[in-house]
């Protein structure tokens, strides 16, 4: 199941998101940041991307917020502002 | 489920029945006008909405020419890793409590509307399994309403039909046109930032930058492949607001675009031209001194001849 969110994330990552110019406030973006909570988590991974989403709205600041701490050096690739 | 949904019902059927009461004296009740400018007063209304969102991010990405020599900094010290330079990119915006990102949430905030006034038009068209038409009434879209709305027309296409789902040769036709006035207007939009708008990009970004121009071509099959499911009513609505996007962005592009993209050395170009041409056509070849902001005073004795015009020099 957590293969298949994942999947879907990577497809919009690859296919959908370049199409559009950056829009995430934040780093990693919220693709990346639920790919890796959720592949991590499991549900509680899918209820933290629908908080951060909420998070990434007009009048917030943004910043660096990793979905699992201590994850500094990933293989989740990201580019800067992909959402 | 109802629960969440019902309320955008409403409101999607109440801004359309809205719209057409105020729009029925002119063009008649069940005329197609009528009904298809209703669904063109509800993308207005929500696109009005969203124009504080807007210059909200405009404002925000304008802030960060203060921030220009910091960002190169950052650029160069952080070169081969990219992703402690996004990371710093983001900690540098939220330290000065501004952020040029349009962020995620008001797309995702769309949808429902859009998925609102898909079923709302989907239900004028329901039938019956044997084929008989029996629309649902949905929010205010009901009784006469309904009736008018289910016979309305958009050149010649009853607005709650799509292409796969009606035989008629003219509803194919519409849904066609508009399916291509949709996949027109987005490229014009992303093909006008690309070019434009957007700051330069560094050969690090090559990649990132292929891969739009990738997506740029292939988003009109993109919308062939889903626009031949929607009803004509919902084109109206996406091909509209599509409209509204480009011409937001060209207005933007024109008057206040992103430092550092074409279209602001272009600007800046055609002011310091306009400055030039001005302080000529005011006092000959010397500036008169009384047009002259104060701070510019101890400039005054080398103004002779071709001078470097101020960079700051607000016009209006």
């Amino acid at each position: 199941m957590r293969k298949v969110f994942v999947a879907v994330i990577n497809a919009y990552q690859k296919w959908i998101s370049p199409a559009f110019p950056a829009r995430c406030k934040y780093y990693p973006s919220c693709s990346a940041y639920a790919a890796s909570a959720i592949s991590h988590y499991g549900l509680r991974g899918v209820a933290m991307s629908i908080w951060r989403l909420m998070r990434c709205n007009p009048w917030s600041h943004g910043g660096v917020d990793y979905a699992v701490k201590n994850q500094t050096n990933s293989s989740q690739k990201t580019s800067v502002g992909v959402h | 489920m109802g629960v969440i949904l019902d309320p955008l019902y409403n409101l999607v059927s109440g801004v359309i029945i809205l719209f057409h009461n105020l729009l029925r004296p002119i063009f008649g009740t069940d005329s197609g006008v009528t009904w298809s400018l209703s669904i063109v007063g509800l993308v207005i209304c929500i696109r009005i909405v969203l124009i504080p969102l807007f210059v909200k991010q405009i404002k925000s990405q304008r802030a960060l020419t203060a921030l220009q020599p910091q960002m190169k900094a950052i650029q160069n010290k952080y070169k081969d890793d990219r992703q402690k330079q996004s990371e710093e990119m983001m900690k540098l915006y939220k330290e000065h409590k501004t952020n040029p990102l349009a962020s995620c949430f008001p797309i995702l905030a769309q949808a429902p509307i859009f998925f609102a006034l898909f079923t709302v038009l989907n239900g004028i068209a329901a039938k019956t399994p044997e084929g008989v038409s029996a629309p649902i009434a949905r929010g205010f879209l009901k009784g006469d309403y309904l009736d008018s709305a289910a016979q309305a027309t958009f050149f010649g296409a009853k607005i709650s039909q799509s292409f796969l789902g009606s035989p008629d040769t003219t509803v194919k036709i519409v849904t066609v046109i508009l399916i291509f006035v949709m996949s027109a207007t987005t490229f014009t939009t992303q093909r006008q930032l690309m070019v434009k708008g957007m700051p330069k990009m560094d050969s690090s970004n090559n990649m990132m930058l292929q891969q739009q121009k990738i997506m740029l071509y292939l988003f009109p099959v993109i919308f062939a492949i889903s626009g031949v499911n929607f009803p004509v009513g919902v084109l109206i609505y996406w091909s509209t607001t599509n409209f509204w996007t480009w011409g937001q962005q060209f207005y933007v592009i024109k008057r206040n675009p992103t430092p550092g993209s074409p279209a602001y050395e272009e600007l800046e170009r055609k002011r310091a031209h306009k400055n030039k041409e001005d302080k000529r056509g005011a006092s000959g070849t010397v500036i008169d001194p009384e047009n002259t902001e104060p701070g510019q005073n101890s400039q005054e004795g080398e103004v002779k001849g071709q001078r470097k015009q101020p960079k700051k020099k607000k016009k209006k």
